[in-house]
Parts: structure tokens; C-alpha cells; sequence
């Protein structure tokens, strides 16, 4: 080592100085750059700090519930998620297809659809609602650009019951489609707040305030519809229509002394949970939006307002004709032959040829008077969606031949919504109660926001006049009336048989077509119930109202009455319970 | 046996440095790995605390050998350290798209770490047998621009040029310091500035173009190579001149800071102590080379002089490019700050390379 000597490394350790010069510049650069970020800078990189991590954030609250009167759910919104694709993050997806896959096969949907949705231009939905459990699954993947978020399903628990009454809502659960769901959909709808989400650098969420979901959820509704007697007035109904072969029905059920509808249904059934599988048709509810000519069921109105005006007595009698009455070249058929009836016989045999009659008494100004005092060819102020004002034409231009046959209810047309809620003044001694649905409107913490009642009563017949009627209205299912096939044993029913025909698309009646229908109330002294019931085009079996909808009515009234404890009127208190009740006094 | 001297002149000074560079790295990662909401860091700050036990086994033993000991055996480590680099390429774990690590049992080892040592000592004991007066002219260079070359080639090609251009940069700074001719010094700079030209040009990989773009202009891609920088400048600044206290940034417990453990430790401890702690942190370092170079000054051992100059030299770069890396001021590679970032082979070699300089330091009065 020939250059290793002391004088070398003398030199070389003076060259030490120059490494530390290279050191210290290195270092000034270092402490300049530390100064222009924490001491120049660190106001903007702050800000950028705070902005990185806090970011707003919208949420939505529920839907409201609509229930039945007894706070059984009949729509529900549930927790679900939504799955989302925000397409700047998923286009740095490796393997598109990969990735498709995987969603799909957890979502049980075809890739393909998953694999456009990954590479769509702009945010989309893979799908929503989704169950939270799926969602979690799917978060669990981390495919960037996937996103799932808190979303809501909303849910018919009862299916098909009272399907056409609710509705269903849009997807998002902000919108209502049809029914109550579209009607309501104001108090139901939730609304959304601003929150603020602190984010991590994964994208996680962290530090989420609380959203006030009870200040942006939506209302809730309670209906005055009891589910179980719905249940009741629908199997009564389809077990009818599949009996008798008819195209559709429907039944109301109302408590006459305060206008509550209890039951609406509509056959055939309607299920929400699956909107698009319906024809607009099935999804509209029949009871309130679909008009029918009534037939014989408006002859009890025609009765009751004639008696009302003193132009005809209780014990006024009416020839009949021998079944053929002829008026202006038109000849008006009874189904049986009969000479004189009094008024309870007209009712209870249900003639045609006497109707016209009293219509020709009393005129057709009262007529048409007396039919829109019962609530015919108006709204009844429901506020239910696409309800019918039913046809009443004017009096003036009514010729002595459509006179005669509005006042059997041919050539009128009217809801079964209004017939109930016409029957029902009958059973509250001539006091008519407009008929109303819903009950409450339940805030999301379970204040009462609003209490309804019924829109409005007005006496349209004196009591006594009714209570005639009523009696009248009792011999028609007694032995001998036409409508036996109502009756109950325990309770007096009050009804009227309706057989309609049916009207053409040419405004001509078919021969062999026809609406049955029975309406009536139960139990006689003290009606808890009036029920109607319409069957269209029934094909077998029979096509009168008595045959085809007397026993449904039989059947709602019947169960109904049972269900409601209903005392029976006709039923005597057993020996052995009046010796009970006689030894317990004596103590 | 070891001279009763050789105690006595402990350098207590330079251990006190160490241990507060670690502290400052234990307060910093404790942070990093529990403040998050990550449960799967937490594991490594233990851990950390093992290294450093082990580093400072290592340490010991090293000053304990001393540099002569060292010198017997440079060309077996040298050539142990190739063997290990040629092994990762063929056998090493494959992270991020790079082979680096050589898995052994439930550790990792990072043989570029250890490589560092290998080319300090390997050229120390070249300089140190053939330094001159005049200066190292071209022909006296060829040796050890091979020693430096097949690591440099065998890092890049794992691929981690960051780490290759250390070592080079290193025996940059050793070559300096032993003297270069001015005639040979001005035709390597021009050689240099050629060789990086042609290098954008031809061989650098794509993801290496853009690390360099990205530095240039974080904005060009904010969420992808950019973020990095971005979210470590944001970190810096908001810790302002106080920092945002311990366990308490944001930046850090929001995730929001890649790397926070590793190589952007520095990021953490400045959100948290503010311009304060960087700056005492960046005093440390300083003390470290300036107590270092002291050290080199007056060792009597040419061997000792230049290895402790190596060593000094490898622990600034690596403490400029990291600090620098973090603050934006160069691209992002993956050089970690020595004695305070996370991870067994820096921790290790840092402490080896500090016993180094604490064997120089024992034995100065010697020849």
C-alpha cells in the first residue's frame, strides 16, 4: 500500500468538510420545504384536510307504515340496501367480467346485466332494494366503485289483501303508484336531510352523525279497514266469483252509524309486492272507481222517498199488472205474475211493474231528487284515487219508459262505494254518514298528528219512514222473499236482491249478461253492519242477486258478526244460564 | 481480546442520538398503527420493538468486532450479499409487482438493505488500499464502479431502482471523499446527465415515468400515483406549527395517509407535532452526521475513515430522499427513514451501519 501513508489521509479527511457542505445543502432544502408547507402553506393544506374527510351527505327516511284500524301492518317499509356503481372508481376494475361474476352470483342476477351496469357511463343501480344481508356481501368483495347504500323495501306483509285499497309505492319509496300509496303518498313520503360523514381514506364512513329520522321519515297511516273482516268480505268474494264463474267483484263493508269502511275488496286480488304482473284493470279499486247499474237494489230508495213525500201510505197496495205493464209502446216484465201487493210485498217479491208506479206517483223531479239525496251520482268525499261519481242523468230529459226503469236501477249507474254508504242511511234511521277510510295519521314517533271522522251526515228520510223501510227490507229474507239465501238464524237481515243487465259497448243491454248483487244491513234493531256485495257477469249457477251474491253476504255478515261479538237478537238465554244468573242474585 | 481503551471510549454521545431517533420512531408508529382503524397494524408496533431489540444485538456485536475484523471479512459479506440478491430474484416474495423480500420462516428479509453495508464496506476496503493524492483517475475507478454495478443491476432488476440509485449515490459520496481527479470528476457528471437522459428514454419502466410525472404534478392524478404526495402534503401542513397532538391526526386516523407506518412515518409525526417535530427530528439527523463525520475525522484507520464516511452517507441520503419524498419534493420510492420507519431489514441495518461507527469511534486512538 504504497499511497496508504499519514500525508494521504490528512488530505483525504480535509475533503470531510466538503461531504458535511453536501449534507448541509441537502438539509436546507429539506427545512425550507418543511417551512413552506407548515408554516406558509399550512392554512390551505388545512382546509384541504378538513374538506378531504368531512363531506355531506344525503339520507332519506322511511316511508310510513299503513296499517288497519287495529295497527296490523298492511305496508312496511323494511331496511334494505341499494347496490350503486360510481363509474370514475369502477373503471379501475382489473377484471370486469371477474368482477360481474362475483356480484351476480351473490345478487342471483345474470352477469351480463352486472357487467353493463360496471361500465356504464354514468351512476347506475346493479340493484336495489337488495337485503342488508346481500348487501354486506357484496361491500365484503371491495370491488372499487361498488357501493352500497342504506335503502328501503317496501313490503305488503298481507299480499293480496286489500292490494287495490293500498296500492303500491315506486321503488325509491318516495313515490306512490296507485290506492292509498299514491293518494296519501304527501304524509307518507319520506323526506331527506343533510348529514355530515366524516370519511376514512378506504372510504369507509366514519363518525356518521345521526340523522333525525324522526323528523324525515314519513307519517303513518291508520286505516279504518279492520284486516281480519277484509279477509273475510275477500274469501266471501272470490269463493263466489270461482262459484259462479264471474269475471270480477267486489264487497264494502261499513259500520252504518258512523260511515267507517271496515272492508273494501276486490276481486280479482291484486298483489303490490309485484305491481308490474297486474293489468291496470285488476290494480284499480273496483269498489269506489268502477260504476254499475244497480237494478233491483234501488227500488228500497224509490220506496223510501215515495213514503217520505206522503204520496204513498204504509198501507198503500199496487196492481201489478199480471206481470205486463205497458207504457209507451214499451212493455216493463215482473219475473212472476201478481195481481195487488202492498208495499212490503213489492219489496220482498221485488216487483218491477209496481216501481214504476210509484215513480209515476211521485214523478221523476223526486225521483231523481231522492236517488241524489242517497248520495247516487256524486263523489262520496272518500278521498280515495279514481273514484266515480257513478251517471245520474237529468231529470229533464228522463221519458216516462227511462223514468220507470232508473226506479228499478236500470239506465243509473252507481259504486258499490255508494250503494253501501245509501243502504247504511237506511239503517241509521234516515241519517246518511259519509263514508271515510282513514282513521289516524301517526307521526314516526307515534304521536297522533290527525284524527279523522266522517266527513259529514244529513238526514235524507225521516226515522220513521226508514224504520218502515227497514221492516220492509226484513221480509225480503224471510220465507218466501227473494232473498232467504241471506239469512242469518241469529240476527234479522235487512236486504235487497239486485239482478242488472248488463250494458253493451253499443248501449244495448246483452241478453244473458248481468250484475248480481245484494245489499243490505245486520243486524236489524241495532245495525253494527251494511254490507254490499256485486258480482259481474256471473256464467254458472245461477245469475241472480239472491243465487249468486245472497250467500256472500250471508257469509261476510255472518263471520263478521261473530268476530265484532255482535249480542245475537234472536237467540234466547239458555234455562239453565237464567237459573244461574236467579241464584246469583239471590246471594 | 478487546482493549481495556476500547471501553473506556464507548461513544455514549452516539448511542444517546440512536435512542432518541428510535424513541421519536416509537412515538410516531404507535400512532400510525393505534390511532387508525385498521386492527391489522396493530401487531407491528410489537414487532417494531423486537427489531429494534434485535438491531441492537447486531449493533453490539458490530462495534464489539470493530472495523478490522470487518475489513478481514468485507469480500465474504460483499459476496454473501450478492448471493442473497441473486436469491430474491428467484425466490423472493412478490409484493406490489416487485420481488424484494426473502421470506425466512416468520420473517421477511429485504437483502437490498443489507446489500447497502455490503457496497460500503467492499469499497471502503478498495478506497482504503488505493486512495492517492491526486486523485482516483478512469482506470482506478473500474474496479469499484464493479463493485457498485452488479448490485445496482441486480436491484434494479427486482425492480427497485430507488433503492439502486442509493447505493450509487452512496459510492458517490465515498468516491468524492477519497478524490477524484477533476479531469475524470467533469467526464463522469456529463456521462451521468447522458446516461439519465437515455435512461427516461430507453429504459426506464412505465410505472417509473410516471412516479417521476407525478412528482412533477401530484394534480395530474389525484387518486391514483398523486395521492400519495397529496395526502402526505396535506398531513404536513395541517400539523402547522404545533401539530395536532398526539394520537390525534387526521389524516392518520382517517387512513387517509398511505404508508404511514413505513416510509410516510415522517408524514404522521409531522401532522402530529407540528413544524416542531420536524425540525427536531431533522436536528437529530443532523446531530447524527455531524457526530458521525466527527467520528470518520478522527479515526486513525483509513479502512475506519471511509467506512464511516459510507456509512454517513448512507443514512443522510437515506433521511434526505425519504423527508424529501414526503414533503413533495421527489418522487415517491421506497426508501424508508432509518432508525424511525417501520420494518425489520432498515432497522436492522441502520443499527449495524450505527455499530459500525461506534466500532470506528471505540478504536480511534488506534491505527
Amino acid at each position: 500500500m504504497p499511497s496508504h501513508t499519514d500525508n494521504t489521509m490528512k488530505r483525504v479527511k480535509a475533503r470531510g468538510s466538503l461531504i458535511a457542505l453536501v449534507f448541509a445543502m441537502g438539509f436546507l432544502v429539506i427545512a425550507l420545504q418543511a417551512v413552506s408547507l407548515q408554516v406558509f402553506k399550512q392554512g390551505g393544506l388545512s382546509r384541504k384536510a378538513e374538506v378531504r374527510f368531512g363531506r355531506s351527505d344525503t339520507v332519506t327516511g322511511k316511508r310510513g307504515t299503513i296499517s288497519d284500524r287495529h295497527g296490523r301492518p298492511l305496508a312496511v317499509s323494511i331496511a334494505a340496501k341499494a347496490i350503486g356503481v360510481y363509474p370514475r372508481k369502477a373503471a379501475t376494475i382489473k377484471n370486469v367480467p371477474k368482477a360481474a361474476r362475483q356480484i351476480a352470483s351473490l345478487l342471483k342476477i345474470d352477469a351480463r346485466k352486472v357487467e353493463r351496469a360496471l361500465q356504464h357511463p354514468k351512476y347506475n343501480w346493479i340493484k336495489r332494494p337488495v337485503p342488508p344481508e346481500m348487501g354486506a356481501a357484496v361491500a365484503a368483495l371491495k370491488i372499487p366503485g361498488v357501493e352500497v347504500h342504506p335503502f328501503h323495501k317496501r313490503v305488503y306483509p298481507s299480499m293480496e289483501l286489500a292490494g287495490q285499497l293500498i296500492g303500491a309505492s315506486k321503488i325509491d319509496d318516495i313515490g306512490g303508484r296507485n290506492g292509498l300509496e299514491y293518494r296519501y303518498n304527501d304524509i307518507l313520503s319520506p323526506t331527506t336531510a343533510n348529514r355530515t360523514v366524516k370519511w376514512d381514506g378506504n372510504g369507509n364512513p366514519v363518525d356518521v352523525s345521526s340523522a333525525p329520522l324522526d323528523e324525515i321519515s314519513g307519517s303513518n297511516l291508520v286505516l279504518t279497514i279492520d284486516a281480519n273482516i277484509q279477509d273475510i268480505a275477500e274469501s266471501a268474494l272470490k269463493e263466489a266469483a270461482v262459484t259462479h264463474k264471474a269475471s270480477s267483484g267486489m264487497a264494502v263493508v261499513m259500520r252504518p252509524k258512523t260511515g267507517e269502511i271496515l272492508a273494501m275488496a276486490n276481486y280479482p286480488g291484486f298483489n303490490p309486492n309485484n305491481f308490474g304482473a297486474f293489468s291496470g284493470e285488476t290494480r284499480s279499486n273496483r269498489a269506489v272507481a268502477a260504476g254499475f247499474e244497480p237494478g233491483s237494489t234501488m227500488k228500497v230508495f224509490v220506496v223510501a222517498s215515495a213514503l217520505d213525500s206522503g204520496k204513498v201510505k204504509q198501507s198503500s197496495i199496487f196492481y201489478c199488472e199480471n206481470g205486463a205493464y205497458d207504457i209507451g209502446g214499451f212493455t216493463f216484465h215482473d219475473t212472476h205474475e201478481y195481481e195487488w201487493l202492498t208495499l212490503e210485498q213489492v219489496i220482498k217479491f221485488s216487483s218491477n211493474i209496481a216501481v214504476v208506479k210509484i215513480s209515476e206517483i211521485i214523478g221523476k223531479k223526486a225521483l231523481h231528487n231522492a236517488l241524489k239525496d242517497f248520495g247516487f251520482g256524486q263523489r262520496s268525499g272518500i278521498n280515495l284515487n279514481g273514484e266515480s261519481k257513478g251517471i245520474l242523468t237529468s231529470p229533464s230529459n228522463w221519458n216516462m219508459v227511462e223514468t220507470g226503469a232508473i226506479a228499478f236501477g236500470q239506465g243509473v249507474s252507481v259504486t258499490a262505494l255508494q250503494l253501501a254508504t245509501a243502504y247504511s242511511a237506511l239503517a241509521n234511521d234516515g241519517m246518511l254518514v259519509k263514508p271515510w277510510i282513514v282513521k289516524e295519521v301517526v307521526s314516526p314517533n307515534g304521536e297522533r298528528e290527525k284524527t279523522f271522522s266522517s266527513p259529514g251526515e244529513k238526514r235524507v228520510i225521516s226515522p220513521e219512514t226508514a224504520r218502515f223501510v227497514k221492516k220492509i227490507m226484513a221480509s225480503v229474507t224471510e220465507e218466501g222473499g227473494t232473498g232467504v239465501r241471506a239469512a242469518l238464524s241469529d240476527y234479522t237481515v235487512c236486504g235487497k236482491t239486485g239482478t242488472a243487465q248488463k250494458i253493451g259497448p253499443n248501449k244495448r243491454y246483452f241478453k244473458d249478461r248481468y250484475i248480481a248483487s245484494f245489499a243490505g244491513f245486520v243486524p236489524m234493531n241495532n245495525p253494527e253492519l251494511s254490507i254490499v256485495v256485486v258480482l259481474d257477469d256471473p256464467r254458472s249457477g245461477g245469475y241472480y242477486g239472491a243465487t249468486v251474491a245472497g250467500p256472500a253476504f250471508r257469509e261476510i255478515a255472518y263471520k263478521t258478526l261473530d268476530y265484532l261479538h255482535v249480542a245475537p237478537e234472536n237467540e234466547s238465554i239458555p234455562e239453565k244460564l237464567l237459573l244461574a244468573l236467579k241464584s246469583e242474585e239471590k246471594k | 481480546m478487546i482493549d481495556r481503551r476500547v471501553v473506556e471510549h464507548f461513544d455514549w454521545g452516539l448511542l444517546l442520538i440512536t435512542l432518541i431517533l428510535a424513541g421519536l420512531g416509537l412515538v410516531a408508529l404507535y400512532s400510525a398503527v393505534y390511532a387508525g382503524n385498521d386492527p391489522s397494524l396493530r401487531p407491528l408496533f410489537v414487532k417494531q420493538l423486537i427489531w429494534l431489540g434485535a438491531g441492537m444485538g447486531v449493533m453490539i456485536a458490530t462495534f464489539c468486532l470493530g472495523p478490522k475484523e470487518f475489513e478481514r471479512w468485507t469480500p465474504g459479506i460483499y459476496t454473501g450479499c450478492m448471493i442473497l440478491l441473486v436469491a430474491v430474484l428467484f425466490v423472493g416474495r412478490m409484493v406490489g409487482g416487485s420481488r424484494r423480500w426473502l421470506v425466512l420462516g416468520p420473517f421477511t428479509l429485504q437483502p437490498s438493505e443489507l446489500a447497502k453495508i455490503g457496497v460500503i464496506l467492499m469499497l471502503a476496503r478498495f478506497y482504503a488500499r488505493n486512495a492517492t493524492t491526486r486523485g482516483l483517475g478512469f482506470r482506478e475507478l473500474i474496479k469499484p464502479a464493479a463493485i457498485v454495478l452488479l448490485p445496482f443491476v441486480l436491484i434494479y432488476l427486482q425492480p427497485d431502482l430507488g433503492t439502486g440509485l442509493l447505493i450509487v449515490m452512496i459510492a458517490g459520496i465515498m468516491t468524492l471523499f477519497v478524490k477524484i481527479e477533476r479531469r475524470t470528476l467533469t467526464m463522469l457528471v456529463c456521462a451521468g446527465l447522458g446516461l439519465a437522459v437515455a435512461a427516461w428514454l430507453f429504459f426506464l419502466k412505465a410505472y417509473q415515468k410516471q412516479r417521476v410525472l407525478t412528482f412533477l404534478n401530484p394534480d395530474r392524478d389525484p387518486l391514483g400515483a398523486g395521492y400519495h404526495i397529496i395526502q402526505s402534503k396535506i398531513a404536513i401542513g395541517s400539523g402547522m406549527l404545533t401539530g395536532k397532538g398526539f394520537l390525534k391526526g387526521t389524516q392518520n386516523t382517517l387512513s387517509f395517509l398511505p404508508e404511514r407506518h413505513t416510509d410516510f412515518i415522517l408524514s404522521v409525526l409531522a401532522e402530529e407535532w407540528g413544524f416542531l417535530g420536524t425540525v427536531f427530528l431533522a436536528f437529530m439527523y443532523c446531530t447524527l452526521f455531524v457526530w458521525s463525520l466527527n467520528i470518520a475525522h478522527k479515526s486513525k484507520n483509513t479502512f475506519g475513515t471511509i467506512t464511516a464516511v459510507g456509512v454517513t452517507a448512507m443514512l443522510f441520503w437515506e433521511v434526505f430522499i425519504n423527508m424529501g419524498m414526503v414533503m413533495g419534493l421527489m418522487p415517491v420510492v421506497g426508501v424508508p427513514l432509518p432508525l424511525v420507519s417501520y420494518g425489520g431489514s432498515s432497522v436492522v441495518t441502520s443499527l449495524m451501519s450505527i455499530g459500525l461507527l461506534m466500532g470506528v469511534s471505540m478504536r480511534r486512538f488506534k491505527k
